[in-house]
């Protein structure tokens, strides 16, 4: 299978931006520059059928033409490299390996959108891929492509390397846009969606890292290139970021729609010897879990919600029957309940008797009534709060209850575990 | 003052980069942190005073930010991804490796000063678990040796620089 | 689908129709119709955040609820706050808050206005499915529970009551712009408190205990006091400032519990301060006069009111007699009720019959005779408060505002805020606006007119006048002194183009207002500062009500218009003739200072005062005890004992304004009405009593009753005719220069505490928590000269006196310019000031 975002991930020098040119980088924008008005620009990305790879697969195309073309104020370009929903590390691999792709993208984007100023939000953990892109964006600076009329074009664009302070919700793109703006991360209401009024006020595209670093190719290479990966209605590649009860874990890039079995299995080498597959959390750890017998099922944005899951981000979590399902819930509701913002009573609130309830479960001090009672609540979470994460707390959390009900109801009933969980350290 | 000039000069140029001065409020608090290892309401006057932003704008952001640790830590900082792909490879022993092998219980600090010991959610490390990041440093594919490694590497880094 | 009109929308809501204007939120449509929708994160004058998540409604085609907080109605929208998946969702949410809290409602000061109470027993179940322990909430420094805890001097926080609402923190940043109050931590560890290391101690600090939808924020004023069932309500006016800010006093009939905003949206849009808030403690106090006094070999003794009566009528009928009337004057405090102004004005002039009469006590010297025409012109201009949400540029001058004029603060805070107003301060010392201001330009003290000056000659430089032809323009310019921009602008120390660029935005905004204080009464540019101000409106062409010099007490604008002045205008003598069936005496009247001048030339032997302290408060404080003292006889009515009282012959214990019925006119102009809460204690009298007394023991009862009085008044105030200004007339302008006094380096200013404004407040215990005792404020670089660090104590000194007072160092200070606040009766501030050129004093460090 073709890569393209990764063509060049196993070449050290591809940060460079000598090595960037040499591969043919720099070339989209001058094309765009010299050939395409802002409007053109959006038009390819539509015709193209780029969704975002951030989670929820928005075409990207259709949230460039949100901003208002009329408006006075000033227009801002957000790269969202926040990067830390549970089990996905792509974009990080993308702003080590090929930065000069990440930057090039916000570009053409940004002029898409006439915007004059972009950030790239990474999370503060990522020190290295943060210093990457920092130098790869005064390398930019230094041959024209960022600053003052770029490549002659009066076309102007700053941007600037924004690290955050640990906080999953700041890759929520409203909260991001707290954070950029100096507040605590919290959430806001929708609408105004952020491309009506977004960072300081003023229209905004939030995208993800991953969604941009396509846009070059698809400038290079034309639509029907881009097309000519992936399916219909999701076409091109996607990183997948394979993690858990894996032989060969790592970031694989493939066709969207290419078959689960193939990446766990042929990519990834299937779970460890001597152990057989549990569950999968096909799109990130907020998405619900796919049993074994759903491993044929193609990775497309269609094909995934069909199966009951989402893509989202891309992020494959593989289980083994090593696990005990009410330490997996556990392990996720606890990173919800830290993350929540607090802005909102369901998810702050909700979130943290979550937590209480399967931690006592799990403690084998569950209760009768406590797994309807888990149910109940997420039903009261679900769908009422400011912004998803709400909902990327239930839905793992109700996935799991319903698949593997039974695990619960023994840990209740017996006060202790049917599979006591413990992988050991090698 | 507890920041350097160094440290003030990094915020005032940040704070030329964004439309507005408070954007500027988390690098701020980035680079203090760099220099300090941890961040205080002393740091965040003196913050407030470079940005010429309200000290108590500059207090709530930092209290909202976990990775800022709020009280003085050891040299090392030694966070542990506890999350879900992490542990499904793990975490939960190494965290104990640790623990046994420094002595102290997460949360805790070393008598030398040298390790501060905590867990953390997932940091982006998940395809090469299980890892962990040392003040800026990650350390993935860990093993028992490989921790052993690490350690001892950081005791001889520390015992150059004369403790 | 049709739209109706275009600036309406139609909707149903729960099967009703409702017609309301674009942009209002579902919420409000359905409160329009009397749909009530629980809500505890939403206040109408805050911006929606859709946080609690209480307010759900279901809308047709919406595939989740929508907060109809934040939701604003469409045409043909179809809404429903009954469907059961709402009604769950309300359920879920109640539910949610209740985990952790304490149930505590039998011991909390909310409880009976609680809207989580309400809303439980309203809309919630009774049975809790948590069995936690609840969670109390722990302070990771003191290792203590958030039960209760002090976060400002009035302000106690309990965290496990808070329904994490974040209405407190909303107001304090983006109603006041106050930074002390802020939220912390994130998920179910938010905690709302101080900034780290201190206290929530602004201003208007009162109004997040009122608007904090349960008991998670309250006040030592209110608590543990009395269950609110179990009060009354009386509508009142806040006596301490010119705003007129509406409260609702909380009573029962012994005493007052608290007061608490009335929301009015053409003054004070339901936030008040915390002078309003806590100043009327002093009504409680202890210390209050409960008799009459009368001097006796020297000494000040009890006596009944006959007694004192019997003398004051005596005593007056003597003097008028004998002395003639000419000899009596009467001054009365700026915070009296109109009534009562009324009453004393016409007592003065018919049956004194003397025309010597004042309100204006404050640091302003009038040696000179009246203050100009120019002056009064706008410091009477019909402005409007709420108009100023329209501006779209400020220029706020001579004024502290936000210790003068809190209510219009926060309506111009709103319109930086909403409309983005451009807001320019021009000021002897740095203010609170610093955050809101375009540019805050700092004039050296006593430099206001050449500052004006400066700006009008910018304005002519630069062609920039309206309504003002060119040859006008120069021919104004000529008569200006200094006669150029950069002298103009040297003399006050500000550079020619940061002055320039003032004028070009001022001239090229659409509706700019021009607003002046405070510092205008104690500067020396008094003569001639309304001169150049009326200019600058002209040239601007600010219309009249939006130039204004404004007036500082809760009445003074009353007493302009009941004409508790020496000279009235042709207009309103006559209609006071009319009214009283007398003529006015058509002897000249002399004002406050003239009339202390004239006590010492012997020309007038007694006074009556009211309410009114100027032994502390009237410059030059050897001056004016001197007159005082030199009266052959001195009458005075108050609350409290002053330095005044301790002078008089005679002493009434005067009521406060919370123990009659009365009004105030407030800085527009606008009269308002307030209630009584309490009758007056003991022997102690209302002013209209105590006038109507002495007159009735002098055998000249004043005609007519109260409501007759209070209709006189009313039409006296509403058919005030006040010459407007005249847009195409210019005045000459020469100001005084400054005055310095060798060896005397300091300027000082003399004003407000941000938390004390006039001696009644004093005795307030709530606005003693904030700051207990006087204090000499300065600059950190003087503060460095002097080498003292904060409190500690130095020695004030000017040519007319010395004062010990303990430091405070403030950043807004710079350079030579120190402060004292001039409410407390410790200090006598006045000693330092001297009548002709404000104060200059000299500094010394006391060692231990
Ligand atoms: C709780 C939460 C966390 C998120 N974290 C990320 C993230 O780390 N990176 C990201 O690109 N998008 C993240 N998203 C999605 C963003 O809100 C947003 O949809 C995305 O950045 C849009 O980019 P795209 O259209 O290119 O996918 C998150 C969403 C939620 C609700
Ligand atoms: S203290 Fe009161 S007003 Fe403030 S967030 Fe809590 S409940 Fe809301
Ligand atoms: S009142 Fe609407 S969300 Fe709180």
């Amino acid at each position: 299978m073709e890569k393209v975002l990764f063509a060049h991930v196993d070449n050290p020098q591809q940060h460079r931006i000598e090595t960037y040119l040499a591969a043919g980088g720099y070339q989209a924008l001058p094309k765009i520059l010299r050939e395409y008005k802002p409007d053109d620009v959006i038009d390819l990305i539509k015709k193209s059928g780029l969704r975002g790879r951030g989670g929820a697969g928005f075409p990207a195309g259709m949230k460039w033409s949100f901003v208002p073309k009329t408006s006075p104020k000033p227009k801002y370009l957000c790269c969202n490299a926040d990067e830390s929903e549970p089990g996905t590390c792509k974009d990080r691999v993308l702003m080590e390996s090929d930065p000069h792709l990440v930057v090039e993208g916000i570009i053409i984007a940004a002029y898409a959108i006439q915007a004059h100023q972009a950030f790239i939000y990474i999370r503060g953990e990522f020190v290295f891929p943060a210093a990457r892109m920092e130098q790869a964006v005064e390398e930019a600076y230094a041959r024209g492509y960022l600053g003052k009329n770029i490549l002659g074009s009066g076309y102007d664009l700053d941007l600037v390397v924004h690290t955050g302070g640990g906080a999953y919700i700041c890759g929520e793109e409203t909260a991001l846009l707290s954070s950029l703006e100096g507040d605590r991360g919290l959430s806001r209401i929708r609408p105004p969606f952020p491309a009506i009024e977004g960072l300081y006020g003023c229209p905004t595209v939030v995208n993800n890292v991953e969604t941009l670093a396509n846009v070059p190719l698809i400038v290079n290479r034309g639509v029907d290139w881009f097309r000519s990966h992936g399916t219909e209605k999701s076409p091109g590649t996607k990183i997948f970021s394979l993690s858990g009860n894996i032989k060969r874990p790592g970031n694989y890039e493939v066709d969207l729609g290419t078959p689960l079995s193939y990446i766990i299995n042929e990519l990834g080498g299937g779970v460890p010897d001597g152990r057989t597959l549990k569950a999968i959390i096909p799109g990130g750890s907020s998405t619900p879990l796919l049993l074994p017998h759903q491993i044929d099922t193609p990775l497309d944005f269609e094909s995934v919600a069909q199966a009951g899951s989402m893509l989202g981000s891309g992020a494959i979590i593989v289980i083994d029957d090593g696990a005990c399902m009410v330490w997996t819930a556990m392990k996720l509701i606890n990173f919800y309940q830290h993350e929540s913002c607090g802005k909102c009573t369901p998810c702050r609130e909700g979130t943290a008797w979550l937590k209480q309830l399967i931690n006592r479960i799990e403690d084998g001090n569950g209760r009768p009534g406590d797994i309807d009672l888990i149910l109940d609540i997420c039903g009261n979470i679900m769908g009422r709060t400011i912004c998803p994460l709400g909902d990327a707390a239930v839905m793992p959390t109700e996935s799991i209850i319903k698949l593997f009900r039974n695990e619960f109801e023994y840990h209740i009933e017996h006060k202790t575990c049917l599979v006591k969980t413990s992988y050991p350290l090698a | 003052m507890i920041l350097s000039g160094d440290t003030i000069r990094q915020i005032k140029a940040r704070m030329d980069r964004y439309p507005t001065r408070r954007s500027a409020i988390l690098p701020a608090l980035t680079a203090a942190y760099r220099q300090v290892g941890h961040l205080n309401p002393a740091i965040y006057r003196e913050i407030a005073r470079v940005m010429d932003v309200p000290y108590i704008e500059i207090a709530e952001a930092a209290s909202f930010y976990t990775m800022f640790p709020k009280h003085e830590v050891g040299r090392y900082l030694i966070q542990v991804c506890h999350n879900i792909s992490c542990s499904l490879r793990g975490a939960d022993n190494l965290i104990a490796y640790i623990e046994s092998k420094l002595g102290i219980a997460l949360g805790e600090t070393t008598s030398d000063k040298l390790f501060t010991l905590i867990s953390v959610e997932c940091l982006g490390g998940c395809s090469a678990a299980p890892m962990m990041q040392i003040n800026d440093t990650y350390y993935e594919n860990l093993t028992r040796a490989r921790v052993d490694e690490i350690i001892a590497q950081l005791r001889t880094e520390a015992g150059q620089d004369g403790g | 689908m049709a739209e109706n009109g275009g600036n309406t929308v139609t909707l149903t809501i729960d099967g009703r129709q409702v017609t309301v204007p674009k942009g209002t939120t579902v919420l409000e449509a359905a409160q329009s119709i009397g749909i009530d929708i629980p809500t505890f994160c939403w206040h109408p004058k805050l911006d929606s955040i859709g946080a609690c998540r209480m307010c759900l409604v279901d809308i047709e085609k919406m595939p989740k609820p929508a907060v109809s907080c934040a939701t604003e109605v469409a045409q043909g929208m179809v809404v429903s706050t009954t469907s059961d998946r709402i009604v769950a969702a309300r359920k879920g949410v109640l539910e949610f808050l209740l985990l952790n809290h304490p149930l505590d409602c039998p011991t909390c000061d909310k409880g009976g206005e609680c809207d989580l109470q309400d809303i439980t027993f309203k809309y919630g179940t009774d049975k809790s499915r948590f069995a936690f322990p609840k969670l109390r909430i722990i302070d990771e420094h003191t290792k203590t529970t958030f039960d209760d805890k002090r976060i400002g001097p009035e302000i106690i926080r309990n965290m496990n009551r808070c329904v994490t609402c974040f209405k407190c923190v909303r107001f304090n940043k983006e109603i006041a712009g106050e930074y002390d109050l802020g939220a912390y931590q994130r998920a179910n560890h938010t905690v709302i408190d101080a900034a780290p290391g201190e206290q929530v101690d602004n201003i208007y600090s009162g109004n997040v205990v009122e608007i904090c939808p349960v008991g998670a924020l309250t006040n030592t004023d209110w608590r543990y006091k009395v269950r609110v069932w179990l009060t009354k309500q009386a509508d009142s006016i806040s006596p301490h400032d010119a705003d007129g800010q509406n409260i609702k006093l909380w009573y029962d009939h012994r005493r007052i519990f608290r007061a608490t905003s009335r929301r009015n949206d053409a003054v004070d849009e339901g936030w008040i301060c915390d002078l309003a808030r806590y100043g009327y403690q002093f009504i409680d106090s202890p210390d209050r006069l409960m008799s009459p006094l009368i001097k006796r070999q020297g000494r000040q003794v009890a006596a009944t009111w006959a007694e004192a009566l019997e003398l004051v009528a005596r005593r007056f009928r003597d003097i008028r007699d004998k002395k003639g009337s000419v000899c009596i004057a009467g001054l009365s405090g700026g915070n009296q009720s109109a009534e009562t102004m009324a009453l004393f004005n016409r007592f003065f002039r018919t049956v004194l019959r003397s025309n010597s009469v004042d309100y204006r006590l404050d640091y302003i010297d009038l040696k000179d005779g009246e203050i100009t025409e120019a002056y009064n012109c706008l410091y009477t201009a019909p402005f409007q408060i709420a108009e100023l949400e329209q501006a779209d540029a400020a220029l706020v001058f001579a004024s502290n505002f936000i210790k003068e004029h809190p209510i219009v603060n926060l309506r111009l805070r709103k319109a930086v805020r909403k409309s983005k107003a451009r807001l320019f301060t021009a000021n002897p010392v740095e203010t609170k606006s610093a955050d809101i201001s375009v540019d805050e330009l700092i004039y050296r003290p006593d430099t206001e007119t050449a500052f004006v000056v400066a700006l009008l000659h910018a304005l002519i430089d630069q062609r920039l006048y309206k309504n003002c032809p060119d040859g006008r323009a120069m021919e104004l310019q000529s008569r200006l002194s200094p006669s150029s921009l950069t002298e103009a602008a040297g003399i006050c120390g500000i550079e020619v183009e940061r002055i320039s660029s003032l004028a070009r935005q001022l001239a090229s905004a659409q509706n700019p207002f021009i607003l002046a204080g405070d510092y205008l009464t104690a500067s020396t540019q008094r003569y001639q500062i309304g001169n150049a101000l009326y200019n600058l409106a002209n040239l601007l062409g600010v219309p009249d009500g939006k130039a204004i010099i404004l007036a500082s007490h809760a009445d003074s604008i009353g007493a302009e218009r009941v004409g508790l002045r020496p000279a009235l205008s042709a207009d309103l003598a006559g209609r006071l003739a009319e009214a009283w069936k007398e003529p006015i005496p058509d002897s000249t009247g002399l004002n406050t200072s003239q009339i202390f001048r004239a006590i010492l030339d012997e020309e007038i032997d007694a006074v009556m005062i009211l309410g009114a302290n100027p032994a502390m408060r009237y410059p030059d404080g050897p001056f004016v005890n001197a007159a005082l003292d030199k009266l052959d006889f001195l009458v005075v009515a108050d609350l409290f004992e002053t330095a005044t009282t301790a002078k008089a012959d005679v002493v009434f214990p005067l009521a406060g304004w919370a123990e009659q019925d009365g009004s105030f006119v407030n800085l527009e102009g606008r009269q308002q009405r307030f209630q009584r809460a309490l009758p007056p204690k003991a022997e102690i009298k209302t002013g209209l009593e105590i006038i109507r007394e002495i007159a009735e023991t002098m055998g000249e009862p004043l005609a007519g009753d109260d409501a007759a009085l209070r209709n006189e008044t009313e039409r006296l105030v509403s058919s005030w005719v006040r010459r407007p200004r005249v847009m195409d007339k210019f005045y000459d302008v020469k100001p005084a220069p400054p005055v310095g006094h060798e060896g005397y380096p300091y300027r000082l200013l003399v004003g407000n505490d941000l938390h004390h404004v006039g001696y009644l407040t004093e005795h307030c215990p709530s606005l003693i928590r904030f700051t207990r005792e006087p204090y000499v404020e300065l600059s950190p670089s003087l503060a460095a000269r002097l080498g003292v660090d904060e409190a500690a104590l130095v020695r004030v000194e000017s040519t007319t006196g010395r004062l010990v007072l303990p430091v405070r160092i403030s950043e807004q200070f710079d350079g030579d310019v120190v402060f004292i606040p001039n409410n407390f009766a410790a200090v006598e501030v006045n000693t330092l000031v001297s009548r002709d050129g404000g104060g200059w004093v000299k500094i010394e460090r006391l060692d231990e």
